[in-house]
């Protein structure tokens, strides 16, 4: 059992919605039946120098950060790592890197029955915008589980929580202009 | 010294009054006890409600002109179980919402003291003060207060069937002694305490005691047992809330599975509604009349089939389902959402739900397979909350007195 650190960051966010996601009529893969023995990693790949596979391990090694949201009046305080310390851990472009072309990467963050939401590399970075997406495997101390899966991305900035993927397990790096 | 000493008794008071607490929500008892009554009381300082609500949830929301307190609880579980508030003396309140049926009655549609068949199907009480409106469909009704007006006086149907003044049900309570202390005890400051307004505060402080939140899935959920929901319960709440699988929390959603809940320090959200697909009859009006749901306070045709989205809580036991009653069992509904709307081949109400113009765009259909179904079923079954439903607190107050 990892301990974790003392987290650098503690924000503050309504989420006033439950998290209510747009739907489509897609099955879902056979993988998401398929990896439910296997231990849960969140995999970042495409147009980085680095492809991961990260368990709960990997990131409990990484630099922590928290959030607290509060859905329906029940307050969750989230722990996790931030989406661009893993981004930047798989050499994807940010800070001084992310100008020009590299301003036109985007992230498709995957849930494990498929569900998919797209984020702009800019957004994400912390030196670009305000937004706060946090990588979390942890909620109230405890590991992620259930419907919520081992990992879930949580941005309590957002007004409603369909971008906050439950069940995450992919971040998928895509540069639209070479 | 002796300061010291009365620091140290306070403190041993306190951590006693703790443990005693602690002890008291241990048995899952509300620590707020509704006493017996004591006739002639008269009290400056109501005792106020103690709420029975662990960590994370919210408390409910409370009208600023209708505190809780203790008495008035006392008095609206009296009124709740008592035949006296229908006019012909045939019909309480627990008749259609009966706490071993989930606070419902069973039926297809309730029926009420004069024999009318309701058009619609009793909603069960259960975590009814966190409701944004109340009723199938209709964002009118937005407190407890006035939702109690409609039963009690309302006429079509007559559920409750009392005058619409009043007179009788208030003669009937004043030629009562036993409710002389209730009703002073509840409103020590007002000089006519038996009034219909103070029927209608009373049954709904009455009502807003009703939370349930114990159930094995809070157990799992929030109370750190990972054990206490079958492994069928684990994949049907998976099932549940894969807005690619089930998606059924799109409008069942939050820790009360519903379409929206206020809460302490949320007083605005709006009731959610939806068509689900249902019925899709030809002509103008896609569902059977009268139930319409929202079209009949909007009158647009876009409202035409859209109802609120109750709380899923206790879900297992208040059976037939859906506004009007028309699906038997859960795996009727869990089939009728899978297909994205129900077919009806023949007959008066023949269509096919599935292509309704209204319907949400969240009824989608999806792909029951292998164990979904019973999986899904076996996770409803797990917001079933016997601490509730059994609590005693909630039980006829008149038992073995009248």
């Amino acid at each position: 059992m990892v301990r974790l650190r003392t987290s650098r960051f503690t924000f503050a966010a309504a989420m006033p919605l439950a998290f209510v996601g747009t739907a489509c009529a897609l099955a879902a893969p056979a993988a998401a039946q398929q990896s439910v023995r296997a231990e849960p990693t969140v995999q970042v790949t495409g147009a980085v120098t680095q492809s991961l596979t990260l368990k709960a391990s990997d990131l409990a090694a990484m630099p922590r950060a928290s959030v607290r949201t509060e859905s329906n009046g029940i307050v969750t305080t989230y722990e996790g790592v931030w989406v661009a310390e893993v981004l930047k851990k798989a050499g994807a472009p940010l800070g001084n890197a992310l100008r020009g072309a590299a301003l036109s990467t985007y992230v498709v963050a995957m849930a494990s029955d498929g569900y998919q939401v797209v984020f702009s590399l800019g957004e994400l970075d912390p030196e670009m915008s305000g937004g706060q997406f946090l990588l979390a495997d942890r909620a109230n101390g405890e590991s992620l589980f259930g419907e919520t899966g081992a990992f879930r991305l949580v941005v309590p900035t957002d007004k409603r929580g369909a971008r906050s993927v439950r069940m995450l397990s992919s971040l998928q790096v895509v540069t639209v202009r070479k | 010294m002796r300061r010291g000493l009365t620091t140290l008794s306070a403190l041993v008071f306190t951590l006693g009054a703790v443990c005693v607490a602690s002890a008291l929500r241990w048995l899952d008892r509300p620590v707020a006890t509704v006493a017996s009554v004591a006739p002639g009381r008269a009290s400056a300082k109501p005792e106020p409600y103690v709420w029975d609500i662990p960590a994370p949830f919210p408390r409910p929301p409370v009208p600023a002109d209708n505190p809780m307190t203790a008495a008035k609880v006392l008095l609206g579980r009296h009124l709740f179980y008592d035949a006296r508030l229908s006019g012909n003396g045939r019909l309480t309140c627990a008749a259609c919402h009966t706490p071993s049926l989930g606070f419902a009655d069973g039926r297809e549609q309730a029926i009420g003291s004069t024999g009318d068949v309701h058009p619609r199907s009793s909603m069960t009480l259960t975590n009814v003060a966190y409701n944004p409106a109340y009723n199938w469909a209709d964002p009118t009704t937005t407190t407890l207060e006035a939702q109690v007006l409609v039963p009690l006086f309302g006429t079509s149907p007559v559920e409750m069937g009392h005058a619409a003044d009043g007179a009788e049900l208030l003669q009937r309570l004043k030629t009562d002694p036993r409710y002389r202390p209730l009703f002073t005890d509840a409103f020590p400051d007002d000089t006519a305490a038996i009034s219909v307004r103070n029927v209608a505060r009373a049954l709904a402080s009455f009502q807003r005691t009703l939370i349930s939140v114990r159930s094995p899935y809070d157990r799992y959920r929030y109370g750190g047992d990972r054990n206490a929901i079958s492994d069928a319960a684990k994949r049907g709440e998976v099932i549940f809330f894969s807005g690619q699988r089930g998606g059924c929390f799109q409008c069942h959603g939050g820790w009360n599975f519903s379409g929206g809940i206020r809460h302490e320090r949320d007083t605005l959200t709006q009731a959610a509604f939806f068509n689900t697909g249902l019925y899709n009859l030809p002509g103008g009006t896609s569902y059977p009349s009268p139930n319409t749901g929202l079209h009949v306070h909007t009158g647009l045709p876009g409202d035409v089939g859209r109802f609120r989205a109750p709380t899923l809580r206790n879900i297992a036991e208040t059976a037939p389902y859906m506004h009007d009653g028309s699906l038997a069992t859960l795996e009727d509904v869990i089939d009728h959402y899978a297909a994205g709307g129900r077919t009806i081949a023949q007959g008066p109400r023949a269509g096919v739900g599935h292509d309704n113009p209204n319907k949400a765009p969240a009824v989608h259909g999806f792909e029951l397979r292998g164990t979904d179904r019973a999986d899904l079923v076996a996770f409803l079954q797990s917001l079933t909350d016997s601490t509730f439903l059994g609590n005693r607190a909630f039980s006829d107050p008149w038992r073995g007195r009248r």
